[in-house]
């Protein structure tokens, strides 16, 4: 079972492994011995006979030197030709399609803010909402308030109008943090949109939240379905985007790391400062 | 065989019949052995594809009575061993047999008699196998083959439960057939790590011979321990051991272990090659060289050592500890890592290259398209809990078949259209390909996918028939309409080699503009594959030679 | 393959490659062995697991196998099997350098004393059989004992017959220098042998009890 030396000895031809049916008889014998497991012990006799033969004459191939055969060379040789034409490369980091990601983005404190003050005008708009149709200013933060307070899950609307301070303390704090929330998202995402970011911010965003809230409401709390005028929701959901929208665009933009090397990403070099010992 | 005869060898040509068999019986040479592992393969497949029919044709309508239940329990058993072990197997040792060796540019397997013998061993075991169905009772009853799954859960394999002699010869018969495996698995090793050309580092492999190193360690592990356990059932059954027997104290359970321990492995073994051959393909065919080298290496590799560890997903409706079966769940989703950066490296391949969608590039984005549906199904079922609730249902059998049928035999189909050039010296005809592509994809979808559906109806696997009454007729009988699609694909298929070895198109040396160093010989190539070894200086030694102003080594 | 090289020459050459070749034996040697220690790893494994399972009232380990209680039976074999390796190893060094009569004394050692185990281990499994009546119906401490140690000495049988075959050629005159390195194989083969006897020792003798 030794290594077959694959050396080209003579220049007509190439040494080769002989053929030979050991193996095949071999296998055949082995094959026979486990058969006769579930047949009758003769057929592994005869099983052990063969795969004995098989051996034998194996050994006979490989034991005192490897049997080989010379193949002679064939007439038709293959050629590798170089090929005419020249190679594309594919481009690399400062191709077009990488820009796609922003080379610049807006801060996340400017997300925040933002959010911050498209919360302070969602709050004036559902404020007088609240004022003009039940006569109570307090009527919106308590919708909000409901959706986590159990006792006020089934509060009507002359209830709704009235001082909650629980109510309340837990309204604000869900409007503060959805809205920075929902600011840094804006923050985020602004700077990746292509074209028409007011639109967006403005139409698409505020449509497709309105449609979220809409379509969970019903697990959070059916009853506040009824409570609850979805075209005021919509229209404080648009003062917000156009708000965070104007915040956010109006502050300064700093680039990203997108096309600056490894090393200098990792901060080994230093961006657009020629290496030392440069010739550029 | 006989017909696939090209051996290039003007002196031992013997024009008779006798003289040609005598040929491939005593043959050593690698290209001669791939070519018959390959053939008998595709033969089983056909056969086990016909088992399956028959089941599907049974399945089509409710409260059938084609088949009776017990040659129903044959029929799967016998399909899923003769896919795994009589198809799967032979043909992925068939094509490292053929292209590993001109790969590294080689003139033969590292033992070239080890591996005839490990050929006719698989040969004679899956002989062996199917003898059963003439002599499964010993020689004195009718036979009939096993019908225990092609996992044969204890204890229904004991004597108590299955008598005559169908499970003996199951396990007989691939006992036999696994000697050969593992000592083929030993030769791919030995002649990967010792036999590579001048200049042929590991890191300038081509990476079908990196993961077809990693398939053989495979299968020299996970091969050995189910002889053993087979050998421990051999023994409770013919001389009265205890070891999966439960009255006697053993352990069913143990089986179970010992199987899958093998079992799973398997499945990468199965799976890896497919992976080889499209790692191949794709980026000849987008004319790009392969995105992420190194990582295809590493994930290959991390998959091989993953794999050893996440059997027990088989296990989970088993009822082992919550712990137990939330560690097999983590490692199960850990081997998605590498193999979705396996993924992401064939699309990365294709993004930006010139694409070609001849046959071979079509089966290899079907490959895509099919094995990842399927490994996503594999990640819903590594969560215990879904696991549970289609555990054992035609949900998993969707499943393995897009990893399996999806998976490997879309990558054997294109391998095939690859490299039948470079075996015959003709092409495949094109327009033929396409057909059997199409047909072959839209019926393996409406086969498999509604499976998916009427496994989340409830539908168990391995049921020779259901009532009317449960909601799955429609699924059914669209998955048994699916199968005919597949039989007129395939029968393309066959139609296709017949054509093509008799009056197909000359192939010529290099007929994809490959890189490898297999296109560096003429088709079919000589018996000495190389008249000189070649010396390699980058992963793609064609490359270098046919550009030679811009040569890959200058980069690597 | 002549044009391959004529046209690499012709561009601007790169480095010359290194050519780097393990031996192809050897390899497949390890990697065989790497295969046989799944096959027995597994065995073991099972003995493991249902060592302590077996219903109280039939055999148990420390009942025929304690080590202490007899220790020249098994313990003695053992010895002459792990010794069995120094031996081959001192007849791999004589053949290799050429000492072909040093080499046949040694291997004929390695055969006595490896066929000495094979008796021992006969003398052990007739006690057992015959005299305490373990047999591998009895429990799963017999299934697991004689499976685990009868592929052992089935191991140790093969192993022998190559050593003697081996042995016939020598007295036939046809080994030699230039056969180190397959007989060297043979020897690893052998150390496998003894070294998966110190696992099963440890496992069944040890542990078992």
């Amino acid at each position: 079972m030794a290594p077959d030396d694959h050396s080209n000895s003579k220049q007509q031809g190439i040494d080769l492994p002989a053929p030979t049916s050991a193996p095949f008889v071999c296998a055949f014998g082995v094959t026979l011995i486990f058969s006769g497991i579930v047949t009758n012990w003769a057929v592994s006799i005869l099983g052990f006979v063969l795969a004995l033969v098989g051996a034998i004459r194996w050994w006979h191939e490989v034991l005192p030197d490897n049997q080989k055969e010379c193949i002679p060379f064939q007439s038709e040789r293959p050629i590798v030709k170089p090929k005419v034409g020249g190679v594309a490369h594919l481009m690399t980091a400062d191709s077009p399609h990488r820009a796609r990601l922003p080379m610049e983005i807006h801060p996340y404190g400017a997300g925040i803010k933002g959010g911050i003050a498209g919360g302070i005008v969602m709050a004036i708009i559902a404020g007088t909402w609240g004022v003009v149709s039940h006569g109570s200013v307090w009527y919106p933060v308590n919708i909000l308030g409901s959706t986590i307070l159990p006792t006020m899950q089934g509060d009507d609307a002359a209830q709704l109008a009235q001082w909650h301070t629980a109510s309340f303390v837990f309204g604000i704090l869900i409007h503060a943090i959805m809205s920075s929330l929902v600011g840094l998202l804006y923050g985020i995402i602004l700077p990746m949109v292509p074209h028409f970011r007011l639109a967006f911010s403005a139409i698409a965003i505020p449509l497709m939240w309105t449609g979220l809230t809409w379509a969970s409401l019903e697990v959070i709390n059916p009853l506040l379905q009824n409570e609850i005028n979805w075209l005021v929701f919509i229209g404080s959901q648009v003062g917000f985007g156009i708000t965070c929208w104007f915040v956010v665009s109006r502050s300064e933009r700093i680039g990203t790391m997108q096309n600056w090397s490894m090393l200098e990403r990792i901060g080994v070099e230093s961006p657009n400062v020629p290496p030392i010992g440069g010739d550029e | 065989m006989t017909a696939l005869d090209h051996s290039g060898n003007p002196l031992r040509a013997k024009a008779t019949f006798l003289g040609r068999m005598h040929e491939w019986v005593s043959t050593a040479d690698h290209k001669k052995l791939g070519v018959m592992y390959v053939t008998t393969g595709l033969l089983f497949f056909l056969i086990g594809g016909l088992e399956a029919t028959m089941m599907r044709w049974q399945l089509a309508v409710p409260d059938s009575s084609l088949l009776s239940p017990s040659d129903f329990n044959r029929l799967f058993t016998m399909h899923g061993t003769t896919m795994v072990f009589l198809v799967g197997m032979p043909i992925l040792l068939g094509v490292a047999n053929y292209i590993i060796p001109m790969q590294i540019g080689a003139r033969d397997l590292a033992f070239p008699r080890l591996n005839a013998f490990g050929f006719w061993l698989f040969l004679f075991g899956g002989l062996l196998l199917y003898f059963s169905y003439f002599g499964a009772q010993g020689l004195y009853g009718m036979g009939s083959s096993p019908d225990v799954g092609w996992f044969a859960y204890a204890p229904l394999t004991e004597r108590t439960y299955s008598r005559g002699h169908s499970t003996d010869y199951w396990i007989l018969g691939l006992l036999v057939s696994s000697f050969g495996s593992i000592a083929t698995g030993i030769n791919l090793i030995t002649t990967i790590l010792t036999m590579r050309c001048p200049g042929m580092t590991l890191m300038k492999m081509p990476v079908m011979v990196w993961v077809m190193l990693i398939d053989a360690i495979l299968i020299m592990i996970a091969m050995p321990p189910l002889a053993a356990a087979q050998v421990m059932l051999l023994f409770d059954r013919l001389m009265g051991a205890h070891f999966f027997d439960v009255q006697g104290g053993g352990s069913a359970i143990l089986w179970q272990n010992l199987f899958w321990f093998f079992g799973h492995p398997e499945v990468y073994i199965l799976i890896l090659p497919a992976f080889a051959y499209v790692s191949e393909i794709i980026p000849v065919f987008c004319r790009k060289v392969i995105f992420g080298y190194p990582l295809m290496v590493a994930a290959t590799v991390s998959i091989g050592f993953i794999s050893l560890g996440v059997w027990v997903h088989h296990l989970f409706a088993l009822g082992l500890s919550p712990m137990v079966n939330t560690i097999f769940m983590g490692s199960t989703m850990l081997i998605a890592i590498p193999t979705g950066l396996k993924m992401f490296n064939w699309v990365g391949t294709m993004i930006g290259g010139k694409i070609r969608f001849d046959t071979p590039m079509l089966f290899s984005t079907g490959f895509l398209a099919l094995f990842l549906i399927g490994g996503l199904t594999g990640v819903m079922l590594s969560v215990v809990p879904f696991d549970w609730q289609v555990s054992d249902s035609y949900f998993v059998v969707g499943h393995f078949h897009y990893v399996l049928f999806g998976g490997l035999v879309f990558a054997i189909f294109a391998a095939i259209y690859y490299w039948f050039p470079k075996v015959t010296g003709k092409m495949l005809s094109e327009t033929l390909g396409k057909w059997q592509f199409w047909l072959l994809f839209i019926g393996f979808n409406l086969t498999f996918g509604p499976m998916h559906v009427s496994g989340m109806l409830g539908m168990p696997r391995r049921i020779y028939t259901y009532h009317a009454d449960r909601g799955w007729e429609l699924w059914n009988m669209l998955s048994s309409i699916g199968v005919l699609v597949q039989i007129a694909g395939v029968t393309f298929f066959v139609w296709n080699v017949i054509q093509s070895l008799r009056k197909g198109k000359d192939a010529g040396a290099d007929p994809w503009d490959g890189w490898t160093l297999e296109w560096a010989t003429t088709s079919p190539p000589p018996e000495y594959n190389f008249e000189e070894i070649p010396k390699v200086y980058s992963c793609r030694p064609l490359w270098d030679l046919k550009h030679p102003e811009d040569p890959d080594w200058k980069y690597e | 393959m002549t044009t391959l090289k004529a046209q690499s020459m012709t561009v601007q050459a790169p480095p010359e490659p290194k050519s780097q070749l393990l031996n192809s034996g050897k390899c497949g040697m390890l990697c065989l062995i790497v295969s046989e220690i799944a096959f027995f790893g597994t065995l073991l494994a099972v003995y493991l697991f249902y060592i302590g399972k077996d219903p109280v009232g039939t055999i148990a380990p420390s009942d025929v196998l304690d080590v202490s209680v007899a220790p020249m039976k098994v313990v003695f074999n053992s010895i002459f099997l792990l010794t069995s390796s120094i031996w081959i190893t001192l007849a791999v060094r004589c053949l290799a350098r050429g000492n072909i009569m040093g080499f046949a004394l040694w291997w004929l050692l390695t055969i006595l004393f490896g066929a000495e185990f094979l008796v021992g281990t006969g003398m052990e499994w007739y006690g057992l059989i015959a005299v305490e009546g373990l047999t591998i119906r009895t429990n799963l401490f017999g299934s697991g004992f004689f499976t685990v140690v009868g592929f052992h000495a089935a191991h140790v049988t093969i192993g022998l017959f190559l050593l003697s075959l081996v042995f016939v050629l020598t007295c036939l005159g046809k080994m030699h220098k230039r056969h180190a390195e397959k007989v060297e194989l043979l020897s690893w083969y052998w150390h496998f042998v003894d070294g998966i006897w110190i696992a099963v020792f440890t496992i069944v003798y040890i542990l078992g009890n």
